[in-house]
């Protein structure tokens, strides 16, 4: 049998493995688990016990992110602190609708712009934002969707876009000149979804509003608010700006510093017991998301050995350039949706190369898939940004309901998107 | 306790026990040791943390291998397993070792450049632990790694990588790939300190050349190419022109922009001439099907067959002739072999006089018949990397 055929049939018998069992168990975690035993069973590599384990291994760094990131907030909120920001951020600038609407996209598109990870803008600020959405009219899709579409954009924000530069290191070129061909789009599809998310709402009466929220907790001082925000800009910028005169603690230590900062200003001095139970909800609340990372990663590691990835990657490969730019928008997200950041390796990388080959400059072709890679971010099986934007905005509705209200940002930065894609020499002069 | 409580507990003790046995597997290549016979030639065997003693019992230390005629003429330095998953590298630095004469000069041989990426796999790639290597004595085992020393022995990874000194930005993983941390620190992570003992080690030992070892994917521009610094730019174009007689070899300029790598940053901050070899690995391009140990020693695959026919090759490549790893260790061989023959033409008055195998004859006889049987070797001779 041709290595070809094997690979089909393996595929095949994958695609129908996850089907059958997500009908039957109803969990897309233990399905993808499945689905790579199967698929490894299927190829001939019968149980692979060490790749099997060293793919729930793939993505740990970014579920230790995960984690961290949501005890800090956790925490944050604990202490009362969260409410006080939103009663403070209403107080100030809820008279200007458009001025708040611009100051929550901004306050989204920072943290995933400075650390390359879209989650953790939803993690640190999403529920913040949410919350006042919520005074400011806008319905429960809406929320969830103005959340997702900031933190994809915030990801997909200089100075660090994580698909563009694991595409630069994978083709051996500088992450050089992708600040203003990054920013420029980011800036476009944001003001854009300002103006299409805001359009017809209505906030509340002001005074209805910080009528109903919780009154501030005592002691809590503006300088208490500030300075957990403080510490975990100062780290990121220390990170980024003296890098060589810091060790390098990574974002997770980060996050639990600054969880840790949060106890020691709480104003009301709680007890040990009372953070352990902070952070036993917060473990069980971020469960779902790490263990899909996890079953994503074991799945990743089976197509990987089985050939199944190097199906699909040949495929979009060998397509002529016309069919790549028809099919990009298929590929890419959802590559991003199995894959996550592996997606840029092994579908971003050849298709670099692609291009280069006829002559097409590099740097507009990455920046263009950079922005591509992030709107896969709500594809199964792993929809990561969008699972969290819809827990952080406690959206209770329908997927479908989701992927209606995102519709339209979506496809207006996938269209951007696509014409960097295939006008690049328009382009090129934003790399400079 | 409640049935949910007892189907977790089930759950977590089969987990646990797949875990022990993935563990075995793990140590046992974090601890195996590779075999090397090396030649009559050689003479000392010294450690890197000789050029920078904070290496010392870390993983980032490694093996640093002398042959030194005792006669004058140039010091060159040859290394490979920078990046273990393009094994060629470390396996034709071996079989220098095993083969080497040495009538006049100093030759300094590293196999395992970054000895803790080679101790651990590539999560997320399925990659197979061990090369086999057949012999006429039985079969010789070699560990394929990873690309980046093992977050086991640095972690964790920084959101962002700032490249010291120049300040650029790179991939956040790229602060553990030893071939982006070059010129290093001393007192730097422990990928930037085993760079920087390369450092040293070149400007203490006033190596003369320095040849660093890769692998390639076929999709990827520089392939089957010599990478050299500038000041070496004269030397990788002449040696790829002598390298024709035997293989196709083209050669370019380090570009000055891209940060890191030995062939930037080796050449500017010391005065050795810095090149770096790229062969073809029909394995690394993620558009390859059954990722086994079959295809990384014959190269065949049908994948990489389409994408040739399609033209989105940057070298030539027939699932029929595909690069075995004899192939593509018999071309590092003769690229270093050409790189000194030029070196010697150049600067005459430092000329070296060497032997080891080249590519004809890893085609001719096969690399088996290079690599000798330690049971039958002077034990001195004998050594665990």
């Amino acid at each position: 049998m041709s290595m070809t055929l094997q690979t089909t049939y393996t595929l095949a018998a994958m695609v129908a493995t996850f089907v059958i069992s997500s009908w039957k168990s109803r969990s897309p975690e233990i399905s993808m688990v499945i689905t790579a035993v199967v698929g490894a069973l299927v190829a001939g590599f019968g149980f692979p016990v060490r790749l099997l384990v060293e793919g729930t291994l793939t993505y740990i760094d970014l579920a230790l992110q995960f984690i961290t990131a949501s005890l800090f907030m956790n925490f944050y909120a604990e202490i009362g602190a969260t409410n006080a920001l939103v009663r403070n951020l209403v107080a100030r600038f809820y008279d200007n609708k458009w001025l708040m609407l611009f100051l929550l996209a901004f306050v989204m598109l920072i943290p995933g712009a400075i650390t390359g990870a879209g989650s953790v803008s939803i993690l640190v600020v999403g529920g913040l934002v949410a919350t006042v959405l919520e005074f400011m009219g806008f319905p429960p899709a809406r929320r969830a969707a103005f959340v997702f579409i900031m933190a994809i954009l915030s990801a997909a924000a200089p100075p660090i876009n994580l698909w563009a530069m694991l595409m630069a290191a994978g083709a051996n070129m500088p992450y050089v000149g992708f600040n203003t061909i990054l920013l420029l789009p980011v800036l476009a599809v944001a003001i854009f979804s300002v103006f299409y998310f805001g359009r017809g709402t209505k906030p509340k009466p002001k005074a209805e509003v910080l009528a109903g929220l919780p009154s501030a907790a005592r002691g809590m001082t503006w300088w208490r608010l500030a300075l957990p925000f403080a510490l975990l800009l100062l780290l990121i910028l220390l990170s980024q700006y003296a890098a060589h005169s810091i060790p390098v603690i990574g974002l997770p230590l980060t996050f639990l510093l600054c969880a840790v900062l949060v106890m020691l200003l709480d104003p009301e001095r709680r007890g040990l017991k009372r953070w352990y139970d902070v952070t036993i909800q917060t473990m069980e609340s971020v469960f779902p998301l790490v263990a899909t990372l996890v079953s994503v990663g074991v799945l990743v590691s089976m197509m990987a050995l089985t050939g199944v990835r190097g199906l699909i990657a040949i495929n979009f490969v060998t397509l002529p350039i016309v069919w790549i730019y028809v099919t990009a928008l298929l590929f890419c997200p959802i590559a991003q949706g199995s894959l996550s950041y592996g997606s840029a390796a092994i579908l971003g990388v050849p298709i670099i190369f692609r291009f280069n080959s006829v002559g097409i400059n590099v740097t507009v072709v990455t920046a263009a898939l950079a922005l591509m890679f992030p709107l896969g971010d709500c594809v199964p099986p792993s929809r990561i940004v969008a699972r969290l934007s819809i827990e952080k905005v406690g959206f209770k509705g329908s997927y479908m309901e989701f992927i209606r209200a995102i519709a339209v940002p979506w496809c207006v930065l996938a269209i951007v998107a696509l014409t960097m894609l295939i006008f690049p020499r328009v382009f090129v002069p934003l790399t400079m | 306790m409640n049935g949910s409580n007892i189907r977790k507990l089930i759950m977590l003790l089969a987990f646990l026990v797949i875990a022990g046995f993935a563990a075995a597997e793990f140590l046992d290549l974090r601890h195996y040791k590779e075999t090397v016979v090396v030649s009559e030639a050689f003479t000392e065997k010294r450690m890197l943390s000789e050029w920078l003693p904070n290496l010392k019992n870390t993983w980032g230390d490694t093996p640093v291998y002398f042959y030194d005629s005792g006669k004058p003429g140039a010091t060159v330095l040859i290394y490979g397993g920078a990046h273990p998953y393009e094994p060629a590298g470390s396996l034709a630095v071996y079989v220098i070792m095993e083969n080497l004469k040495l009538n006049n000069g100093r030759v300094i041989l590293v196999p395992r450049a970054d000895m803790s990426a080679s101790t651990q796999g590539i999560v997320g790639h399925a990659y197979p632990q061990y090369l086999h290597i057949p012999t006429s004595w039985g079969q010789k085992v070699y560990r394929i790694g990873d690309r980046e020393t093992a977050p086991l022995d640095q972690w964790p990874d920084p959101f962002t990588y700032v490249h010291y000194p120049s300040g650029q930005n790179l991939a956040y993983q790229d602060l553990r790939n030893f071939n982006r941390t070059f010129p290093g620190r001393p007192n730097g992570t422990l990928t930037e300190r085993m760079s920087y003992a390369f450092m040293e080690l070149i400007r203490n030992e006033k190596v003369d050349l320095t040849i660093d070892f890769h692998e390639a994917s076929l999709m990827y521009p520089v392939v089957d190419t010599y990478v050299a610094h500038q000041r070496a730019e004269d030397l990788a174009f002449m040696a790829a022109m002598l390298c024709q007689a035997e293989m196709p070899m083209r050669s370019e300029v380090s570009p000055k922009n891209l940060r890191g790598l030995t062939h930037r940053e080796v050449g500017d901050y010391s005065e050795t001439l810095c090149v770096l070899v790229e062969t073809a690995e029909p394995f690394i391009d993620r558009v390859v099907g059954r990722v086994t140990e079959q295809l990384m020693i014959d190269g065949k695959d049908e994948f990489l067959q389409r994408a040739a026919e399609k033209g989105l090759l940057y070298t030539d490549y027939d699932i029929n002739n595909a690069q075995t790893i004899d192939t593509r260790v018999g071309r590092l061989l003769t690229s270093a072999i050409e790189l000194i023959n030029v070196f010697n033409m150049m600067y005459p008055d430092r000329a070296i006089d060497l032997w080891f195998p080249r590519y004809t004859d890893i085609i001719t006889n096969g690399m088996g018949y290079y690599l000798h049987n330690p049971d039958e070797a002077v034990p001195s001779r004998v050594f665990l990397n």
